[in-house]
């Protein structure tokens, strides 16, 4: 068997269904945009939990012209608390150019600054675990005290929420891919039935098994690199896309979400992996077509 | 010896000891069939429609496998060759159908470059293979046009070209003038005369006695799954041999 062959009949079959391939490649790409874009996502939203180099147990966010010492004076005074640090408007416009590079731009022509200034209180080792949310509950009523939100309640939730995130990307992902595999199984049993003349004179030629199923197995595998690589070049367009319209115009909550495309293992992950669905799908197909 | 190298020698190219083939507990198509193919010997196998003829080919060309019995082919035991040595055992085999079984979307020379790239032949020597398969059935100068642009003696010639690329010691054909008129049918077997002249065994299984008659071969008859054999060479030869070669 030469590779002139294997390449020549694995084309020869791609070409003599062009709707179904077209189908698998489409179902593979989409099976895989899917997860990716959640993968997108949580990438991000990690980022932005990691941006933090000691996450503070509580944030009280301060009237713009609140006294802010006398406020962390008044939180430091908490025997639970180990150190409240002010974090001005400058300060934290600072900290998300350095976080986002990206997006620095696109808040650079604000006049106003977009953060209010805040206190981020860290506990002793030694407090107890209601600690964080019994301080931030206490500061609300306080004068120009604007918010105080427990970190704890907020790192729980943010955790739930990518932990949900990466669930249900995985869950549609998976489902998509047994979809995406089942349908290039489809495709290669009716690619196999048009080309079962061919497979009849390979036999009766002395045609190895092998030799016959490799042109189906090389074109399942470039069908699920097609969809992986398309996939790949969707999620692209699609994060460059939202890249431009948040530089546009800036959302606070999507902005944070949207600095970073995957990482490079990840981006090569997507046509691998589709090439593997591929394969496993021709795999599933051929395992049913008797020999004869 | 390797998969692509048969036992030959002196042995007979096919010997069936009491084959029988049954399709499920009530269809019995072969029943204690047992006759020898000489090497080098063109034999005709005959009989009704549904006597079991295309059991036989498919038995020989190790499709099916019998029920009961041995079949040897080419000094093989075919009966007990195993799955993986099947493909190299039909190498040494051409075989021939009556609907030629070419594939449409490839060219005369396609259609025979094409069996021999999955065989793993360099390129220039399926080149030189399909070129003088083609050259011996007389379509050397039809090698571009596709089976469609052929006539039935043509796509039938081709198919021949087909099964004797690789050079077969045996040549099968099942009913491969049926589709043909009884000029075009005589050329078939004219070409198979020649492919038998060179040393190839020839077992053609057919329904048209007077083709068998004119062509003056050894006959094996089967009717109802059960062997009756005649030889009706002599005879044939006393009346008249049109094309018989030599």
């Amino acid at each position: 068997m030469n590779s002139r062959y294997l390449f020549g009949e694995a084309w020869a079959i791609a070409k003599s269904s062009p709707r179904h391939t077209a189908i698998a490649v489409a179902l593979i790409a989409l099976a895989f945009y899917v997860p990716g874009l959640f993968a997108l996502i949580s990438r991000n939203l990690g980022r932005l939990a990691g941006s933090v180099r000691e996450p503070a147990a509580a944030i009280l966010t301060l009237d713009p012209a609140a006294d802010a010492r006398s406020i962390a004076a008044r939180v430091a005074g908490d025997p639970r608390v180990a150190k409240a640090t002010i974090v001005g408007s400058a300060a934290a416009l600072e900290r998300f150019r350095r976080a986002y590079p990206d997006l620095g731009s696109a808040i650079a022509d604000l006049d106003e600054a977009p953060f209010p200034p805040t206190i981020e209180v860290s506990l002793k080792p030694s407090a107890p675990p209601r600690a964080a949310r019994e301080v931030a509950s206490a500061a609300r009523s306080w004068p120009g005290v604007d918010a105080a939100e427990s970190e704890e309640e907020f790192a729980e939730k943010f955790r739930d929420g990518v932990r949900l995130l990466r669930g249900a990307g995985l869950f549609l992902g998976g489902l998509l891919t047994v979809a995406a595999i089942l349908s290039v199984a489809s495709a290669v049993r009716l690619a196999m039935d048009l080309h079962r003349d061919e497979i009849g004179i390979m036999r009766r030629m002395g045609a190895t098994e092998t030799a016959i199923r490799a042109p189906f197995w090389l074109h399942a595998f470039f069908e699920g690199l097609a969809g992986g690589a398309l996939s790949l070049a969707l999620l692209y367009a699609t994060y460059r896309a939202a890249a431009w319209a948040l530089a546009r115009d800036p959302h606070p909550v999507l902005s944070l979400f949207w600095v970073g495309f995957l990482d490079l293992p990840t981006a090569v992950a997507l046509p691998a992996v589709g090439a593997a669905a591929g394969f496993m799908g021709s795999l599933l197909s051929l395992s049913k077509t008797p020999k004869s | 010896m390797t998969p692509e190298e048969p036992t030959a020698g002196g042995a007979p190219m096919i010997q069936l000891f009491r084959v029988c083939k049954d399709f499920g507990p009530f269809r019995h198509a072969l029943s204690e069939v047992s006759f020898t193919v000489e090497r080098g010997e063109f034999v005709f196998l005959t009989g009704p429609s549904g006597a079991g003829k295309s059991t036989l080919l498919k038995l020989l060309f190790r499709e099916e496998l019998p029920t009961s019995g041995q079949i040897v082919v080419n000094g093989r035991n075919i009966g007990v060759l195993p799955d993986g040595q099947v493909p190299y055992f039909r190498r040494t085999l051409g075989v021939v159908f009556q609907d030629f079984k070419l594939i449409a979307r490839k060219t005369v020379f396609e259609n025979l470059a094409f069996v021999q790239s999955v065989l793993g032949l360099s390129r220039s020597e399926q080149k030189r293979r399909a070129y003088q398969a083609l050259k011996r059935v007389g379509l050397h100068h039809r090698m571009n046009s596709l089976p469609s642009e052929l006539s039935g003696g043509e796509q039938q010639r081709t198919a021949i070209a087909l099964a004797i690329v690789n050079e077969p010691v045996l040549l099968l054909a099942d009913e491969p003038t049926g589709n043909l008129d009884p000029v075009l049918s005589e050329e078939i077997m004219k070409l198979f005369s020649e492919i038998n002249i060179r040393g190839t065994t020839v077992f053609v299984a057919t329904h048209d006695v007077d083709l068998i008659r004119r062509m003056g071969k050894r006959v094996v008859t089967i009717e109802k799954g059960k062997l009756r054999e005649r030889d009706v060479a002599r005879e044939a030869l006393a009346r008249e041999a049109p094309f018989l070669p030599g």
